[in-house]
């Protein structure tokens, strides 16, 4: 069977990938012709010539004011709106009202040179001149969606030298902050740039279809779920579940907290940080390499530097930004010590030197705990706690480090994995491929507008959870959570004690909550009278989530003659009523309703 | 379908005494926004277009399902190409000789002979399936005959392996011997069927083409610009004929080189030979082809007819004072007007039928003709509505002349009739030039901005 060619692209700050279906319908994150699979979101123009992608970076250090970099941020913005203050990079120039650049070309002669005349004898005529055929400098002024729409033909042109035709559809990933202005500007230098959009999908939406998350079934026979350190969530997912989404590309760290209820994501709470990214590390490791440059060779330098800083020591960290760049790669990649040789750094001194994993995490702790202090930051302002989140996605290359990663499991329950099954630095690309897939294959003769308009409003989801009370039991064992788009239909089994001939059970309104325990110190908050826990050595308080009934909504009960499991199935409408049905298996048609 | 997920815990028998709580609604929902995503979303969003409850949306989901799967069942090859592959072979065909495989016919043991070279791989790899099912050896393990049983086999293995290899295939191709080459002497070959004898015989031909599509030889209405196309080709044509089927197989055995070396170059050379062979064929079909078309003789003729048209109404027009060269002209549009009357004649005693029509059209048209001249004439004698005495430049004369050009093409043919007795009507001078200038007004929109001199 054929599938129609789609493309699912990952447009970063600074990094883009893209990602195809391949033969088996799996997706794939492919490499450009240069063999990257993370393409920087880079031009350079220098002289006749035009760089796009990781070729463009290297021109940063001599050609600075010639290549444009970090301009998908400013797509859908004003001149006025946007920080002009990029140091390295092309200006941004202020007469015109969408952001624009001006960089310097050399055009290409404009009139053909004259005919050679055709007799070998000497002519009359002067010899022609040489600065004739010569290049004219130029300049060039280039909007941003100008900008954006060069580079994603670039992306474009990719992918159809991988797949052999033209992708036909294309989901593009845009940040979970972007306006839908700014949605909308991305949306129109897309379409310039040849690609038919389906979707804008944001970004943690992506990553959360890339992992397939709330689909059991298929996620676990894919080998995407996270390894925690207790527990079973590394073999089954739970169907209804809490997810953070940790993106931390380049330039920002942007947090989603998602409740999935079936593989349904509801928002319940996001936050950024733009000033927390992947060039915070460059930045540690630039500080940490030039004292050791400094050191070694008597020569001052001090990075990074500021913009009043002298050309000789702005050369000096772009160059050294170049090679952070592998080092870091290098540190996430392997456990080994990464090098980092720069010739030439300043004064005619070469650095080369390496550091290894132990000392990295020594030195970007404090970014990892600004990291995992926004975690917590933006969980809380969910009204959650930590102990309520059953995962954790990591996205974006940034998240690679291993430092990282156990530091943010050390913050989590040890139940909680933080997955990075797929390689953070992909799973958008992965998301927005397989969006496309879905966009593309709807059946029923449903059109995509259709279907993504559902969702451009908030949607009536359920405020509480419904779960099961066993008679005489207080606990409350969660069928429904709380923020499932409605309507919802949950069907579970309940094995049944050997020789009962009729059990019944209530159903209860709960809410969530959270409950701490305090292990040898006094009591900080309430204490409840629950004992028994199983982690308290290092902890001084343990949490758990637990839901407490509150309200009750009726009762079903089912006479036994097989001695089966009982089946319950709960249904929430739309309008928030519930319809209840309970029957022993195999005799669906003496079920008991709800009354 | 609904997932069922099994809870961690079991159920005892009821207590006794327990009974149901009362059935109470649950809290108000409330509105969170959603992330257009994934397959479950879009599950969604199909049942609430649709208006389907849970249990519509699963028999639906279910039944397309179920659909597809037969739809992927039927969709094999059992149900492609009916019949192709599996007639009964002739006696002929089936005594085919492997060890002879050069001499066998290789589409006609697969079953593909009515179809030869415009057969697609699709077909040929149907065929061969099953002609691979009703011949393979194990089925005729149990039967009665021979040694010689899997002979025909044999030949069927040949054919595909032949078939599917593009550049045997074309070897093949290029000397199938069952696909009449023979072409009528064109000099007897009567004009009104010239083309339906040709066109197929070049369609036959453009099997060899390495461009394709290749033009078709058009029929006799053809413009001259198709059937120069057409021969143009022809005498380009590039083919991918060859004649290695014909080789002398190297006799593997032997041992002596220049033995090997000897045999590839008189292969070599009788190749040549035969391509080169072909090439005239083709070029000297071509050549009595183009002798003898009719449609280049008509061509001709009507070029010679423009032509000759063209020199009588150019002659020393830089001589000629103004009237002289409008008198040229008029002169040059009666001829003209006459000979394509003569000729429309001539074509309708051959097709009677068209007669009436054309009859009345070519009426009106020479009414407008006669029309047009006699209002150029009033501008003529008017001396271009200029005072009198003034010599006319030749730029307002064409102008002048143009403009009536257009407004006759613009004009109803009734109106010009108008317009005709209307500047008769007014004699020489102004009142005719109004007479014009009204009626160019009476045009309206379509002649605005294209008229100078009347307007």
């Amino acid at each position: 069977m054929s599938r129609p060619p789609v493309l699912g692209v990952n447009f970063g700050q600074s990094y883009a990938s893209i990602a195809v279906i391949d033969k088996e319908g799996h997706p794939l994150c492919i490499a450009n012709e240069e063999g990257e699979r993370q393409i920087a979101c880079a031009i350079s123009y220098a002289g006749e010539e035009v760089y796009i992608g990781n070729g463009a970076k290297p021109h940063l250090v001599k050609n600075g004011k010639n290549t444009i970099m970090g301009f998908r941020n400013l797509l859908g913005h004003t001149y006025d709106e946007v920080d002009h203050t990029a140091i390295l990079t092309a200006p941004l120039i202020p007469d015109s009202k969408t952001p624009a650049y001006t960089v310097d070309v050399l055009l290409p002669p404009t009139k053909a040179p004259t005919p050679a005349p055709r007799s070998a004898a000497p002519s009359g005529t002067a010899t022609p001149n040489p600065g004739a055929n010569e290049p004219v400098p130029s300049t060039k002024t280039l909007t941003v969606p100008e900008v954006t729409s060069l580079f994603l033909s670039t992306l474009l042109g990719s992918a159809t030298d991988f797949l052999g035709v033209k992708p036909t559809q294309c989901v593009i990933s845009a940040p979970t902050w972007f306006t839908p202005a700014q949605q909308e500007a991305l949306k129109a230098a897309a379409e310039d740039a040849g690609m038919q959009v389906l979707q804008v999908l944001d970004e943690a939406a992506a990553v959360l279809v890339g992992y397939r998350v709330g689909l059991s079934e298929e996620r676990k026979e894919r080998g995407l779920l996270g390894q925690p350190e207790e527990g079973s969530a590394g073999e089954e997912e739970k169907r209804d579940k809490r997810v953070v989404v940790l993106d931390m590309g380049e330039t920002s760290l942007s947090v989603s907290v998602v409740q999935v209820s079936e593989g349904e994501y509801t928002v319940l709470g996001r936050g950024r940080d733009d000033k927390l990214g992947g060039r915070e590390f460059d930045d540690l490791l630039l500080k940490h390499f030039a004292k050791e440059f400094s050191k070694k060779t008597k020569v001052d330098l001090d990075l990074p530097c500021g913009e009043n800083a002298s050309a000789v020591d702005k050369r000096a960290e772009a160059k050294l930004r170049l090679a952070v760049e592998h080092t870091k790669r290098s540190l996430s990649a392997s456990s080994g010590a990464a090098t980092c040789a720069v010739e030439s750094l300043k004064d005619g001194m070469d650095l080369s030197t390496a550091i290894n994993r132990l000392r990295f995490d020594g030195l970007a702790s404090g970014v990892y705990s600004k990291i995992g202090q926004k975690l917590v930051s933006v969980v809380e302002s969910a009204s959650l706690d930590l102990s309520q989140i059953d995962e954790v996605l990591l996205a974006g290359s940034s998240t690679l480090f291993p430092g990282l990663q156990s530091h943010l499991a050390l913050l989590l329950p040890p139940t909680t994995p933080v997955t990075a099954a797929i390689d953070p630095s992909q799973v958008i690309a992965i998301g927005c491929a397989l969006t496309a897939l879905h966009l593309s294959e709807l059946e029923d003769g449903l059109k995509v507008d259709d279907v993504l308009a559902l969702a451009k409003e908030p949607v009536v989801c359920t405020s509480a959870p419904i779960g099961l009370v066993v008679p005489g039991s207080e606990e409350l064992i969660k069928i429904i959570s709380a923020g499932a788009p409605l309507p919802v239909r949950r069907r579970v089994a309940i094995p049944v004690e050997q020789g009962a001939s009729q059990v019944g059970f209530e159903l209860w309104e709960g809410k969530d909550e959270v409950k701490v325990e305090k292990v040898e110190k006094a009591p900080v908050e309430k204490d409840e009278d629950d004992e028994d826990d199983d982690y308290e050595e290092e902890d001084e308080e343990a949490k758990t989530a637990i839901t407490v009934k509150t309200k009750a909504l009726g009762g079903l009960q089912v006479d036994l003659k097989n001695g089966g499991n009982v089946i319950l199935e709960i249904i929430v409408q739309r309008g928030g009523d519930i319809e209840a049905r309970a029957w022993e298996e195999g005799r669906e048609s003496e079920a008991d309703k709800l009354a | 379908m609904a997932s069922v997920e099994t809870l961690p815990i079991t159920l005892s028998a009821l207590p006794s005494g327990w009974s149901k709580p009362a059935a109470a609604a649950p809290s108000a929902p409330s509105k969170l926004q959603v992330y257009p995503a994934g397959p479950s979303f879009i599950s969604a969003a199909r049942r609430q277009i649709l208006q389907r409850s849970f249990a519509e949306d699963d028999e639906a989901t279910a039944a397309s399902r179920a659909a597809k799967a037969n739809a992927v069942k039927n969709d094999g090859e059992e149900n492609l190409y009916p019949g192709l592959g599996e007639e009964e072979e002739s006696a002929t065909v089936l005594a085919s000789d492997p060890k002879e495989w050069k001499k066998q016919d290789h589409y006609a043991i697969l079953g593909l002979g009515g179809l030869r070279y415009t057969a697609s791989d699709d077909h040929i790899k149907v065929a061969h399936r099953r002609k691979v099912l009703r011949h393979h050896p194990d089925k005729k393990a149990g039967a009665n005959s021979g040694t010689n049983d899997d002979a025909f086999f044999k030949c069927i293995q040949k054919a595909h392996e032949t078939l599917t290899n593009t550049e045997r295939r074309r070897q093949f191709d290029s000397v199938d011997w069952n696909i009449a080459d023979d072409v009528p002497n064109p000099k007897t070959v009567p004009a009104d069927q010239y083309c339906s004898t040709f066109a197929p015989i070049f369609a036959r031909e453009a099997r060899f083409s390495k461009v394709q599509p290749v033009p078709g030889f058009g029929d006799d209405n053809s413009s001259k610009k198709e059937v120069e196309g057409f021969y143009d080709f022809w005498y380009n044509f590039d083919s991918w004929r060859s004649f290695e089927w014909y080789d002398k197989e190297v006799n593997e055995g032997s041992d002596s080189r220049d033995d090997k070396r000897f045999t590839e170059k008189k292969n070599k050379s009788e190749r040549a030979r035969r391509k080169k062979e072909d090439n005239v064929r083709l070029r000297t079909l071509v050549d009595e082809v183009l002798a003898s078309d009719p449609r280049i003789k008509r061509i001709k003729a009507e070029e010679k007819a423009a032509r000759s048209a063209k020199k009588g109404g150019a002659a020393t027009p830089s001589k000629m004072t103004p009237a002289e060269k409008k008198k040229a002209e008029d002169a040059k549009k009666a001829e003209e007007a006459k000979k394509a009357e003569e000729e429309k004649k001539a074509a309708e005693a051959s097709k009677a039928d068209r007669e009436a029509a054309k009859k009345a059209k070519e009426a009106a048209r020479k009414n407008l003709k006669k029309w047009k001249k006699s209002i150029a004439t009033v501008i003529t004698s008017s001396n271009y509505f200029l005072p009198e005495g003034t010599a006319a430049p030749p730029a307002t004369i064409e102008k002048q002349l143009a403009e009536l050009d257009m407004l006759v093409e613009l004009l109803e043919p009734e109106q010009v009739k108008d317009l005709k007795e209307k500047v008769d009507a007014a004699g020489k001078g102004e009142p005719a030039k109004d007479a014009i200038v009204s009626a160019v007004k009476s045009v309206g929109d379509a002649g605005q901005g294209k008229f100078e001199q009347f307007a």
